[in-house]
């Protein structure tokens, strides 16, 4: 059942990938968003949704999880993002997610219930490691001797 | 609304919980600077979460107290010399810790309705969301205060001088390819009109 759920969500990573880029667009408080090319924005939005069975199940903590993020949070803060818009943005990325599935109406038996938790449990991990690791980047690359 | 059985089971496991987290907070190797901090107030930081869980976790709170409990909370983190992934890292921490403790009921008696326990996890899910969020603006607040730091693009003159260079780089991608002159070598005969 949480495979039906993964399954389903990267069989629509299309649709969703360009639904999330035009919120990030038009969120005043992702404004930053607007200034990257809109094709490689809904391309890596597009990568995580279409392979989102191959990264919830990696480990968050080590490989490339942690060196996607850790990049991440460097590329931004050169392009001139503020952190909370970083952070803002993979919650949204998460809601977006767990919407969908609620709005697919595939869990009302006990047993999709159950798939529930254990999608929210896997996405959680993986959000809260990709916020963490996006933070260590960015805070790392400003250079200066924070505390 | 949160089900009464889910909060007083946190409720009444707050002490035992709070100690369990701070516990876990020390000793990982991600929260390192806490251990330079008062045990007793990072205590009953925690503590106040447990004990007032359902308070926490209303929905009317998500704006207003949330907001500037956690916004303070990043300045007063930075003032204390704790790195930003460091406190991200102990709300992790501590959200961690809460939803085992609420989604192991699930697996030893069952006692608890699947129902409940989905929708307790949205709401743990958002509160931390929007703990994370704001300690995070109250950090940003302050390294703007004391290093002067701001995102570039906050400044709506590098926003507007970052979209013209985007309009650029578009304009550029719809010129049509232009075809490369042609190159007449010996032999080759010009046809002219």
């Amino acid at each position: 059942m949480l495979e039906k759920m993964i399954e389903m969500i990267e069989k629509n990573a299309s649709s969703m990938a360009e639904d999330l880029k035009e919120r990030l667009l038009n969120n005043p408080d992702t404004k930053s968003f607007q200034t990257l090319d809109d094709k490689a924005l809904y391309e890596d939005i597009h990568a995580l949704y279409s392979r989102l069975g191959y990264w919830l199940m990696r480990d968050p903590e080590k490989g490339d999880v942690r060196s996607y993020y850790t990049e991440l949070g460097k590329r931004r803060r050169m392009d001139g993002f503020s952190l909370s818009e970083l952070v803002r943005s993979l919650i949204l990325m998460k809601r977006h997610i767990w919407d969908t599935v609620l709005q697919k109406g595939i869990m009302d038996a006990p047993v999709e219930l159950n798939s529930g938790i254990d999608l929210i449990t896997y996405l959680n991990r993986f959000f809260d490691f990709a916020i963490y690791y996006t933070t260590l980047g960015y805070y790392k690359s400003l250079g200066v001797n924070l505390t | 609304m949160l089900t009464r059985k889910i909060v007083d089971l946190v409720q009444n496991n707050a002490t035992e919980l709070s100690k369990a987290i701070v516990k876990q907070i020390l000793n990982h190797p991600t929260t390192k600077s806490y251990r330079n901090i008062d045990e007793n107030a990072l205590f009953q930081m925690i503590y106040d979460i447990c004990s007032r869980f359902s308070y926490w976790l209303a929905e009317d709170n998500e704006r207003g107290e949330v907001k500037e409990h956690y916004r303070n909370l990043g300045k007063h983190r930075f003032e204390q010399g704790i790195s930003l992934p460091e406190v991200i890292s102990a709300l992790y921490l501590t959200k961690r810790k809460l939803w085992e403790f609420i989604s192991a009921d699930r697996d030893v008696n069952s006692s608890l309705d699947l129902n409940q326990i989905l929708e307790t996890s949205f709401l743990l899910v958002r509160f931390f969301d929007h703990a994370v969020l704001h300690v995070t603006e109250g950090f940003e607040e302050k390294l703007k205060e004391k290093y002067g730091y701001e995102a570039p693009l906050k400044d709506p003159k590098r926003f507007a001088e970052a979209m013209a260079e985007k309009e650029k780089k578009m304009e550029v991608m719809k010129e049509e390819p232009k075809l490369p002159e042609l190159c007449f070598t010996k032999g080759m005969i010009r046809l002219e009109g």
